[in-house]
This record gives C-alpha cells, sequence and structure tokens, in this order.
C-alpha cells in the first residue's frame, strides 16, 4: 500500500530541488497514508456496525418471532389425530354403538420371506389347520385357496390382539398385522338392523349408517358423537325376550318396538334372528331384513282397537252397553268366524275382551268404508312408516272404495298388511291423547316433539285406554299384566296369506303379536312384540296364539325396562275401569 | 504485538455480537427443544387417548348386553325387581319397622317447642303481599327480634317469648342426632361462632344431662336434653322446661356457654 516513488526518477536534478522534492513526496506519502488507514478504519468500523446491527436485528426477529408466533404449540394436529374418520354413534345415554376403531387385520403377505421361494415356513395345509383352530368360523378350504394362490391378500379383518398373538405364535413371518381404521360395533348383533353397517368402500349399508353416511364423514362434524333415540339397554332386554320365546316356540322371527307415545322416539327396534355388522360378508345375509319396518304382515286382531276408537270417535258407538249379534256372520258368500263361540251376543268391552271378529266386523260395517278408511290413512297406514331408516316396507294398502266384505275384514286386521312399526305408531296415537307422530331415531328434547296431528279425541283415547286395560285384566292379554305396571295391550294372531295371493292356506303359519301400552293411567311408552311363525310347544301350552307367546313376552319385559325408563310401579294405581267392569261377563278367549 | 485502543474496541464489538449471536443459538436451540418436547407429549396424548379408546372399546366388547345376559345366566340370575320391592316414600319405609318389644330401651325422642301462643297470621295486602295493620307491626317487631337475635341475653328472651313457633332451644347435646333441624338465624357472625363452638357444646351439654339425670340442680343449666327417660316427661312439662332454659339463658352464658338456637320446623308433629 505505501507505495513510495522510486529514487531513480530524480537522477537528473539539482540536489536542493531533489531534497525538497523529496520532502514533499514524503509528506504527500504520509499524508495519503493516514487517509487511507483511516478510510480502512472506518470501512472496518462499518463493517462492525453493520454486523451488530445485522445480528442485532436477527436477534430481535427472532425473539420477536418467538415470542408472538410460535409461543403457543400447534394443537391442531394433535386434534385432528383423534378426530376419527368416521363419526361415532351412540345411544340415548352416551354408549357407543358404532365407533371407527384401529382394529388388526390378518394379511398375507407372501414375499415376507423375499421374491424367491417358498412364502411359508410350514404347509400351506398346516397353517390353514391352525388359523381355523384360532378363527373357529373361517373356512379351511378357502384358507388353504388363499394361501396356496400365493398372492397377497386379507386372511381375515378384524382380529383381536388375543388372537394376532396366537397367529403371531404360529411364526409364519408373512402373516401380518396391518392396524386399520375399520367401524367396528361393541354390542355385537345389538341393534343390528337400526345401525346397518359399513361396506369395504366405507360407505354406510342399511340402517343409520347409510341415513347419516354424509353426516358421519363430514369433515366439521365428525368429531361430534350421533346420539341416537335408542336405549342399549331396554334393547339388549327386548332381544333378549324375543329370541328366548323365538326358541321356546320355534319361530322363524321376531319383531320388537318400545316408542315413546308423547314423542316418538324409538327406544328400541329389534328384527331378529339378528346379524353381526362387525362382519364383513353381509352383502349376501338374509337377515338384513328388517321385520320391524321392512316387512308387512296382515296383524289381525291388533287392528280391532283401531276400529273401535274410529267408531267411538264417529259416534257410532255411544254406550258401551249395546250388544251386537255374536253368531257366525255370513257376507257376501262369505262366513265370518270367531274361534270359539261366546253366546248369543256381546258388547263391545266383551268383542275386545274375547277379540270378536263377528261383533268388529259389524261395528266396521256401521262405521263405514269411508270412515274406516280415512282413520287407517290418519294413522299412515296407506303409505311407508316415518322413521329414518332407510329400509321401509310399503303395505298393501286395498286400493280405491272398500267394498262391505274389505271394510269388515280391515276392521279386524285382514286384508291390509303394514310393519310393526306402523302399528307401534297407531297404538301410541290410540293411548296418548289422540296425536299422531312420526316416528324418529334422534334422541328428541320432550319441549321440542313433533306437534304431530290429532287423529282421534282426547275423550276416545280415554276410553281406549281403558279398554285396553280390561283386555289385559279380564281378556286375552292377561299374561302380560306385569304386576305395578298398569299394562293395556291387545292381542292378534293373524293367519298368514300364501305369497301371490295364495290365500290362508297353512292354518299353522301365524302372525302373532301382542301390542301394549303402559302405564295405562298415563302411558308413556308402547311396546309390540311380534313373532313370526311360532308353533305350538310346550312351553306354549300347546298354543300358538298370541296370548301365549307375544303377550308373555310383554309380561317379562315390562318390569325389565319399566324401572330403565323411569317408570315405577304402583300396585295401588290403575286406570278407572269401573264403568266398564260390570259389562263384562267373564271369560276367555282369542 | 502492540494492540490499539480501536483494534481493541473492535474486538470487544466482536466479542459482544459473538456472544449475542450464541446466546441467539443457545436461545434458539432451548425454543426448538422444547418445541420437540411439546410435540412429543401431544404425540403421547393422542397414543394415550387412543388408547384408552381402545381399551375402552374391548371393556364395551367384553361387557356387551349379550355377554352381560349371558354372565347373568349362569352367574348371578339377576331378575327384575317386583313391584312390590319399590316404596313409595320413607313413611312405607318406617311400616316395615319392628315394634318395640317389652323391656327393649325407649327410643331417643327429640325436644320440641311450646307454640301455644303463636301470633295470630298476619293479615297480607292482596295488592303488595306484605303484611299490613296491627299484626304487620307485630311481625316486623317479631323479625326484628329475630334479625337482632344474638347471644345478648334479654334479646333471646324477647325473641323466644314473641317467636315460640321458631323454638330458640338449646339442644346442643341433639344436634348432631337432629338432621332436620335448622338454625334460626344465620346472619350473625356470632351465630357461626357458636355453631363453631359446637363440639365443645356437645361435650359440655352432654355432660349437663347426666348431671341433671342425676337429679342435680337443673337451674344453673342452659340446656334441656331429652334422653331416653326424659321421653317419659309429658310434653307440656319439658316444654316448660325448655321456655325456663331460655329464660335461664343469662346464667347459661354466665357459665360459659352459649346456647345454639335451632328451630323445628315439624314441632308440632312431634307434639
Amino acid at each position: 500500500m505505501n507505495a513510495g516513488v522510486p529514487p531513480s526518477q530524480f537522477s537528473g536534478a539539482s540536489p536542493a530541488r531533489v531534497l525538497a522534492g523529496t520532502l514533499t513526496t514524503g509528506r504527500r506519502h504520509y499524508a495519503n497514508l493516514r487517509a487511507r488507514s483511516l478510510l480502512t478504519a472506518k470501512m472496518r468500523l462499518l463493517w462492525v456496525i453493520v454486523g451488530f446491527v445485522f445480528f442485532t436485528l436477527t436477534a430481535f426477529v427472532r425473539i420477536g418471532q418467538l415470542g408472538m408466533a410460535a409461543q403457543t404449540p400447534d394443537r391442531g394436529a394433535a386434534a385432528d389425530a383423534l378426530v376419527p374418520p368416521r363419526a361415532e354413534i351412540t345411544d340415548r345415554n352416551g354408549v357407543p354403538l358404532a365407533r371407527a376403531f384401529p382394529s388388526y387385520s390378518l394379511w398375507f403377505n407372501p414375499k415376507a420371506l423375499g421374491a424367491k421361494g417358498l412364502p411359508l415356513v410350514k404347509t400351506p395345509e398346516e397353517v390353514a389347520r391352525a388359523l381355523v383352530q384360532i378363527f373357529p368360523a373361517e373356512d379351511y378350504d378357502d384358507l388353504l385357496d388363499k394361501l396356496k394362490t400365493g398372492k397377497p391378500t386379507y386372511l381375515r379383518r378384524r382380529v383381536l390382539p388375543e388372537e394376532a398373538n396366537k397367529v403371531f405364535a404360529l411364526g409364519e413371518p408373512a402373516l401380518e398385522f396391518p392396524r386399520e381404521t375399520q367401524r367396528f360395533y361393541p354390542q355385537g348383533t345389538l341393534a343390528a338392523h337400526v345401525l346397518g353397517f359399513v361396506d369395504a368402500d366405507g360407505h354406510g349399508k342399511l340402517g343409520m349408517e347409510e341415513y347419516l353416511n354424509t353426516r358421519l364423514l363430514d369433515p366439521r362434524r365428525r368429531a361430534e358423537p350421533v346420539s341416537l333415540s335408542i336405549d342399549s339397554r331396554v334393547q339388549g332386554a327386548v332381544e333378549d325376550e324375543l329370541s328366548h320365546e323365538m326358541l321356546e316356540t320355534h319361530a322363524k322371527g321376531a319383531a320388537g318396538i318400545v316408542l315413546d307415545v308423547d314423542t316418538g322416539e324409538v327406544i328400541a327396534l329389534a328384527s331378529l334372528p339378528s346379524f353381526d355388522p362387525n362382519r364383513s360378508d353381509l352383502a349376501d345375509n338374509d337377515h338384513v331384513k328388517n321385520r320391524a319396518t321392512n316387512e308387512v304382515y296382515e296383524l289381525g286382531s291388533v287392528f280391532k282397537p283401531f276400529t273401535i276408537a274410529s267408531a267411538i270417535d264417529a259416534g257410532v258407538i255411544t254406550d258401551m252397553a249395546v250388544r251386537y249379534p255374536a253368531r257366525p256372520l255370513p257376507v257376501d258368500h262369505y262366513i265370518i268366524h270367531d274361534s270359539h263361540d261366546y253366546g248369543a251376543s256381546l258388547n263391545v268391552p266383551e268383542a275386545l275382551i274375547h277379540s270378536s271378529n263377528i261383533v268388529t266386523a259389524q261395528i266396521a260395517d256401521k262405521l263405514g268404508g269411508q270412515k274406516l278408511r280415512n282413520s287407517m290413512i290418519a294413522l299412515g297406514m296407506n303409505q311407508r312408516a316415518r322413521i329414518e331408516l332407510p329400509a321401509k316396507g310399503f303395505p298393501i294398502w286395498p286400493r280405491g272404495e272398500w267394498p262391505r266384505l274389505r271394510t269388515m275384514t280391515v276392521g279386524y286386521g285382514h286384508g291390509l298388511a303394514v310393519t310393526p312399526l306402523h302399528l307401534a305408531q297407531g297404538y301410541a296415537a290410540l293411548v296418548n291423547g289422540g296425536i299422531w307422530r312420526p316416528a324418529t331415531l334422534f334422541k328428541v328434547d320432550p319441549a321440542h316433539a313433533s306437534a304431530g296431528q290429532r287423529v282421534f279425541q282426547a275423550s276416545t283415547s280415554a276410553r281406549m285406554r281403558q279398554l285396553l286395560r280390561l283386555i289385559v285384566v279380564d281378556g286375552t292379554g292377561k299374561s302380560a299384566g306385569a304386576a305395578g305396571y298398569r299394562v293395556g295391550g291387545k292381542t292378534g294372531t293373524a293367519e298368514k296369506a300364501g305369497s301371490n295371493g295364495s290365500g290362508y292356506k297353512n292354518k299353522h303359519a301365524v302372525i302373532a303379536t301382542f301390542a301394549a301400552a303402559f302405564p295405562m293411567d298415563k302411558p308413556r311408552f308402547v311396546v309390540i312384540a311380534m313373532l313370526d311363525q311360532p308353533q305350538a310347544t310346550q312351553a306354549t301350552s300347546g298354543q300358538r296364539t298370541a296370548a301365549f307367546n307375544s303377550a308373555p313376552v310383554v309380561g317379562h319385559l315390562v318390569p325389565r325396562i319399566g324401572p330403565l325408563l323411569g317408570v315405577v310401579p304402583d300396585g295401588k294405581r290403575d286406570v278407572d275401569v269401573t264403568d266398564l267392569t260390570p259389562l263384562v261377563a267373564n271369560g276367555d278367549g282369542e | 504485538m502492540i494492540v490499539t485502543a480501536g483494534r481493541l474496541r473492535s474486538m470487544g464489538w466482536i466479542a459482544v455480537l459473538v456472544v449475542c449471536a450464541a446466546l441467539v443459538m443457545v436461545l434458539a436451540f432451548r425454543v426448538n427443544a422444547l418445541r420437540s418436547q411439546v410435540h412429543q407429549s401431544q404425540a403421547r396424548i393422542v397414543a394415550l387417548k387412543q388408547e384408552t379408546m381402545y381399551l375402552e372399546t374391548e371393556f364395551e366388547t367384553r361387557a356387551n348386553q349379550q355377554q352381560l345376559k349371558a354372565w347373568n345366566d349362569v352367574e348371578f340370575g339377576f331378575v327384575a325387581p317386583a313391584s312390590t320391592q319399590y316404596l313409595d316414600n320413607e313413611r312405607q319405609l318406617a311400616s316395615y319397622a319392628k315394634p318395640i318389644e317389652p323391656g327393649a330401651p325407649a327410643p331417643v325422642r327429640v325436644a320440641s317447642a311450646d307454640d301455644t301462643a303463636a301470633p295470630y297470621p298476619a293479615m297480607v295486602s292482596p295488592l303488595t303481599g306484605k303484611a299490613m295493620g296491627e299484626a304487620a307491626d307485630h311481625a316486623k317487631v317479631t323479625r326484628a327480634s329475630v334479625s337482632d337475635d344474638s347471644d345478648d341475653a334479654p334479646v333471646a328472651k324477647r325473641s323466644a317469648k314473641l317467636v315460640p313457633a321458631v323454638a330458640t332451644v338449646t339442644l346442643a347435646g341433639l344436634g348432631d342426632r337432629l338432621s332436620t333441624v335448622r338454625h334460626a338465624s344465620h346472619d350473625k357472625p356470632a351465630h357461626d361462632k357458636t355453631a363453631k363452638d359446637k363440639p365443645a357444646h356437645d361435650k359440655s351439654a352432654r355432660d349437663k344431662a347426666t348431671a341433671h339425670a342425676a337429679g342435680k340442680d337443673a337451674k344453673t343449666h342452659d340446656t334441656t336434653v331429652r334422653t331416653a327417660k326424659a321421653g317419659e316427661t309429658k310434653p307440656k312439662a319439658h316444654l316448660a322446661s325448655a321456655d325456663d332454659a331460655h329464660h335461664r339463658a343469662p346464667a347459661g352464658k354466665a357459665s360459659g356457654s352459649a346456647p345454639i338456637r335451632l328451630a323445628l320446623k315439624d314441632a308440632k308433629a312431634i307434639k
């Protein structure tokens, strides 16, 4: 940097001039040197300051960043991890009925031991045999085929941890247990028809899984479970009692409903035999058909209270003491019979107690086809039942004007086929003061229950409560009379019509139904118990009528579910039937 | 090597800069470490919640309705209670009690108060809903006396006279046995103090009750306790002694035990 002038440059000049020149040059040189040094120092200082400011700023920015932005940990990710891919379904008390659950699957990976060589350590036969021992429901040949083909595939879905341990103990690396989020139903077959199931593609099928499919998959709402109106304890009791009676009577199937008469909430809805929604092979399962909402039946005598109520409402019956002839009634080349001979005449309470077709047919005739038809339409018998379930059967509804014979047969429950749910809704209207409400599977706040529509007058409903109670006290429903619960109801045993209108050929194929409500002094719940083709067995005293099979179901069921539903038994309370009791001569009938 | 002051300053600045940078680094590292700890905790929380859900589901599966029913059928055999097993009220429960056998100790009965001199209820104005006229004034005095009620003996005496319905009895010994009694006034700290002193009272009252039963001079006591033996006394006589006890409140105070004021809602029923 200190570049002085070379001495050879001054060689031709005088010494004085050279000296003066040298002095001048030296001063200038030093001055330049000083200036340059100062500049260098300033530049260095500037760099230091710039660096310092830069680091200070960086530190402040970082502190600011930490303080402002990154102080709170990101909770979103953790919360997201807990949101199920499909929302949970619970019962009315929060008991999980369906939830997304990371369960194990059994996966066959033939390349686990390398691409070359055999996929299994043991022979496929040995492995298949061992797997069948762990999973007795699996088919040996099916498993063997899968193991022999050497293609990666699911051997089984939903494997319990203890089962997985057993498979692991087989020492086959090719058998893997991927943990997958699947739909799981902790209660097994309970309320299977209400819940439905989820297919392999994750779409809800049948039941509320299908109805709520969009809601359950909605990313914004799937964190919240959907609460149904079902009470799992009541549902369990209904299924238990029905299956017990089914076994005792060798019935083909059964259906049961418990319905809140004031809100229309379905507390329990059972169809037996049931299915396990946890299984994946449900597409071709016959049991997925819901007998309570999808199958229609001619329910027989349980319709008589509707006819009587319509007649009271229309002013056709004004006096309960009026007697009607009870001899077999010929109408249009057809004779209407009763199951027994009840003498020359019966009044209305007696006709219900003995379940007389003849008297009910006469009352229906007096009422007229149009009015009976209107009542049935008001009770929703001409359309699919109003409920959220997608599987709803369409009633067999006689179209056009009803001729006299049709009016009479519909009067006692023939010639019109509906689902048990139709019947439950109708009975709710019959006993709750005359208001028909659609059934619902969602929990309803009593203050916001559906307003419904009036079908019967309140006075008619009060009279029907007396009559239904009388049937249980003195009539065919005696075995449903749970002490203290003031049960009222009506039996119904209807012969099953053959397919394609082939008539009632098989006299032993019947539908036995008991439609009940309790407590009759202030009805809270309707209970329907229906058995499909019960047989006469020793347990039913050799009978196949509803009085011997369906009514006892209600008799056993009500004491189990009453306290759970807030109905406390009271032997000192009952609906007042003192004005009707003197009109009834004691006797049994169906 | 000679280091100039300027260079030294520069080095100083650089050192400060380095220290600052190091501190920033340390801060950043610590923050990152903490953050990763938080993330780990979050992941653990998620894992634990999932595990809880897993176990819950397993529990629900193993204890589902069918399983419970199967266990009940095999092991327990519980059935729904019959209607006769439900009780309407305490009265019905009491009806199942065993009658007293001869020679059994007499049941303990609780103290009651004399309400014969109850003031006639004040006429209530239908418009304002308040008491009116002379009776209202009387009621006001009564209320005032109740609200002014304290350990002050004359006031206590007056209130006992004016409000016999709200019997101000000293039931120190029975306080722990009476679940239906309530304090006549809660607005005075003095009462809180009294309540706090209750255990001491209980003890002293029990001692005194023993003395009373032994036939010692009852005039010096400020408590009236109906023991099993006292139960044999006629109610009137007992009530008189209760009132006497109130009149003797100063003496009680002098003896150092403040009375607990209790109101028996069901004084009539007991009588």
